[in-house]
């Protein structure tokens, strides 16, 4: 089986083949993360630049980690003290950073869509999505497969429960398909002001009251509350929103026994999940963060490697 | 003098039986006849229609020139000669310049350009308040006295309820239509698209059609109210589309246009094209299902007029990602052929007349302009000649526009306007397509 894809913009195309290839990659480099000397030759000559627009420290730190563990160069390029803070246009900035020599760019952007429009401006560098706005967050959504793979096996039938600002997720969206796409049934929560309009065409199913929606879940994922909501109206107040969709010890009390409580980072204690179950013992927030290095390197791997008959 | 002989001439309502010929002087026609059954005047040029359909000169009610203050997008010169060659001998110019056309010089401006042009006439809308600030009226008797053709503070609706109204009864006084940008700003607000799948997938804001809809109403309300004469422009939702029906019923003195674009794109373009800006538009592309209800009411004359909308930029601003490209879709020199394409397309739903009225009489009669939008002896000679069975591939780079992305790039449609002529010159031919005429 070979590696045909240049570049990850979405999961939404991924056939449930290339989630599968993907986990089996990964657990081989996460391995590597075992090792006393945790560093391999793959990727030895090539040119990784994490490209980040918006503020981020898990994704391009855990990028910047899994290009360097298999020995690629790992630029970062962030946009506050650069070309960009002069005014320099996107087009203009990736172009130079292909002239450079860059084999992989990971773009990081507040607008949807971005990681699209640098496919068709770039043409030899591949591009991988490193979260575009609200829409996507494609390695996000394989690290947090990973995860819930490594520790329940096969996730057919399962049931995902998704809490929060489904409106606004990146993570969201690109976990609803990721999931669904190897057989896990997916339920979504929180108010409907924080839900798309159109919700039926995420393909999951909407409960608006949480302990319908976490009841037999076998992973309960939160997603962070944006205070800026708030402001747009959104929901009355942080407090309300706790009370009404935090999770808290005598929810999870209420959950099926051992379900994965997951959340993408960074966490607001007190806000969507109570300090108690972040740090309890069901928590996977930590075994995600070492997930993302692990997917990550799969990732390069894949496409910059590919992999040999 | 002009002797166009093998036409099948559409008069603004009827598509006549057999061929004609038709003579043109002075910028009037002065003759028809059935083909063949006269000799023509010494001197006259002869130009052959070899049995392409013969019209008034199309009529676009929507377009923006971005002239006086944006000329790096468009200008009353490019988008008049556009026009033209779009097939359009008429084109209503859009106020929302810098500065707005909120006044009686800033319509002359505009005029005086458009003549200088050579190419359509060029009909400036007058802001419907000072600056398109939406607090006073502006000076709209002064403006119509000038040759303001219609007000509108496009791009936006009017302000409040009570400007709307007002406007009405001033603008009703001169004879004239008040244009609405219907939209009710406080839903939309940072809205990239249509409030339906693509929003719900992408997170992008989405318009819900519910904005124009009460836009819509409180119009209707305000010209049953006021029995006055309210254009609704660009209109994209079943629903809108649902409200204008009732009203025409109930007799209120209510028109509407739509675009091209919303009658052939839809909403999963967005997501097609890997949120490609050529889809960026307001109001956004609506569903399939808004789409089909748009042509029903080209079918039943809910719609009055197809208008384009016609809003192009300089490609340093549209050649970027969804979010941060200018909202807007160029179609002046496709639009009739869009149209067309996609009436063939859908196996000719209704008959060509009705089609032809939407571009012709339809838009003449918003403007309440009742030399436009036909043909008969006497009238001016503002004509568009359609081959309907043309094919030509859409290239903006072979624009007279200066824009330069359009969604229909690359795409071959079949029904273009091969030669325009206003008041008995011929503005526009194309060369290519078989037709022997030279431009005046």
């Amino acid at each position: 089986m070979s590696w045909k894809r240049k570049h990850l913009i979405d999961v939404d195309d991924w056939e449930r083949e290339d989630f599968e290839l993907l986990l089996e990659q990964t657990s081989n480099m996460d391995s590597i993360l075992d090792r006393s000397i945790k560093k391999a030759p793959a990727l030895r000559g090539k040119i990784v630049v994490n490209i980040f627009y918006e503020p981020s420290t898990r994704t391009r730190t855990s990028f910047e980690i899994a290009g360097k563990l298999l020995s690629a160069d790992v630029i970062n390029w962030t946009a506050s003290g650069s070309s960009a803070a002069k005014g320099e246009s996107l087009r203009d900035t990736i172009w130079t950073l292909e002239a450079m020599g860059a084999d992989a760019v990971v773009i990081r952007h507040g607008e949807v869509g971005v990681p699209y429009y640098l496919v068709e401006k770039l043409k030899k560098a591949s591009v991988i999505n490193g979260g575009d706005g609200t829409h996507a967050h494609p390695t996000q959504a394989l690290l947090d497969l990973y995860t819930a793979w490594r520790e329940l096996g096969s996730l057919d039938g399962k049931k995902v429960a998704i809490v929060g600002d489904i409106l606004h997720s990146r993570v969201a969206r690109s976990d609803i398909y990721a999931f669904k796409a190897v057989g896990a049934e997916v339920y979504l929560s929180g108010p409907s002001t924080l839900m798309p309009t159109d919700i039926n065409s995420l393909n999951a199913t909407y409960e608006p009251n949480i302990a319908e929606a976490i009841e037999g879940a076998d992973i309960i994922y939160m997603l962070r509350i944006q205070r800026e909501r708030q402001d747009a109206g959104l929901f009355p107040s942080l407090d309300e929103y706790h009370r009404r969709y935090g999770l808290t010890d005598r929810l999870i009390g209420k959950a099926k026994k051992g379900a994965l409580v997951m959340h993408p980072g960074p966490i607001n204690r007190g806000v969507e999940i109570a300090s108690s179950v972040a740090d309890g013992p069901q928590s996977f927030i930590l075994k995600q963060v070492r997930a993302g290095v692990a997917v990550r390197m799969a990732l390069l791997y894949l496409m910059l490697g590919g992999v040999k008959e | 003098m002009k002797w166009l002989v093998n036409g099948r001439l559409f008069d603004g309502e009827l598509l006549r039986e057999g061929l004609c010929d038709l003579v043109i002087d002075k910028g009037r026609v002065a003759k028809i006849a059935p083909a063949g059954r006269f000799v023509p005047p010494e001197g006259a040029t002869r130009i052959d229609l070899d049995d392409r359909i013969l019209a008034p000169g199309f009529i676009d009610l929507h377009a923006h020139l971005r002239d006086p203050g944006q000329e790096w997008r468009e200008d009353i010169i490019s988008g008049s000669r556009a026009a033209a060659a779009g097939g359009f001998a008429t084109v209503v110019a859009m106020p929302n310049t810098d500065p707005p056309v909120d006044r009686s010089s800033l319509v002359r401006y505009v005029l005086e350009r458009g003549q200088s042009a050579g190419a359509a006439r060029v009909l400036p809308a007058g802001s419907v308040t000072k600056g398109r600030r939406g607090q006073e009226l502006a000076e709209m008797w002064f403006m119509a006295n000038e040759g303001a053709a219609i007000f509108t503070d496009d791009g936006l609706p009017v302000s409040t309820a009570h400007l709307l109204r007002t406007a009405l009864l001033y603008a009703d006084d001169l004879g004239m239509a008040i244009m609405e940008h219907p939209e009710e700003l406080s839903l939309t607000k940072d809205a990239q698209v249509n409030d339906g799948p693509c929003a719900a997938r992408s997170g992008l804001k989405g318009a819900p059609k519910a904005a124009e809809l009460i836009a819509v109403e409180r119009g209707i309300a305000l010209a049953k109210d006021t029995s006055a004469h309210l254009h609704l422009t660009h209109l994209s939702a079943e629903e809108s589309l649902e409200a204008v029906r009732r009203a025409k019923e109930d007799g209120i003195n209510i028109t509407c246009d739509v675009t091209p674009h919303h009658l052939t794109l839809d909403e999963s373009l967005v997501e097609k094209s890997g949120y490609s800006a050529a889809y960026k538009v307001n109001p956004p592309l609506r569903s399939g299902r808004d789409l089909e209800a748009l042509w029903e009411g080209l079918a039943d004359g809910t719609v009055d007029a197809i208008a384009t909308d016609h809003a192009p930029y300089h490609l340093d601003e549209k050649d970027l990602p969804f979010q941060e490209a200018a909202s807007g879709i160029a179609s002046l020199e496709c639009a009739v052929a869009v149209v067309f394409d996609a009436w063939f397309k859908r196996g000719k739903p209704f008959g060509i007349e009705r089609l032809l009225q939407l571009f012709t009489a339809g838009p003449a009669s918003v403007l309440r302009k009742s030399d436009l939008g036909r043909i008969e002896e006497g009238s001016v000679a503002d004509i568009t000649v359609l081959d309907i069975g043309r094919e030509r591939r859409v290239e903006a780079k072979r624009w007279e526009s200066k824009a330069r992305i359009t969604p229909w790039e690359g795409s071959v449609l079949c029904g273009w306007p091969v030669m325009t002529m206003r008041e008995g010159k011929v503005i526009w031919v194309d060369g290519d397509s078989g037709l022997h005429a030279e431009r005046d």
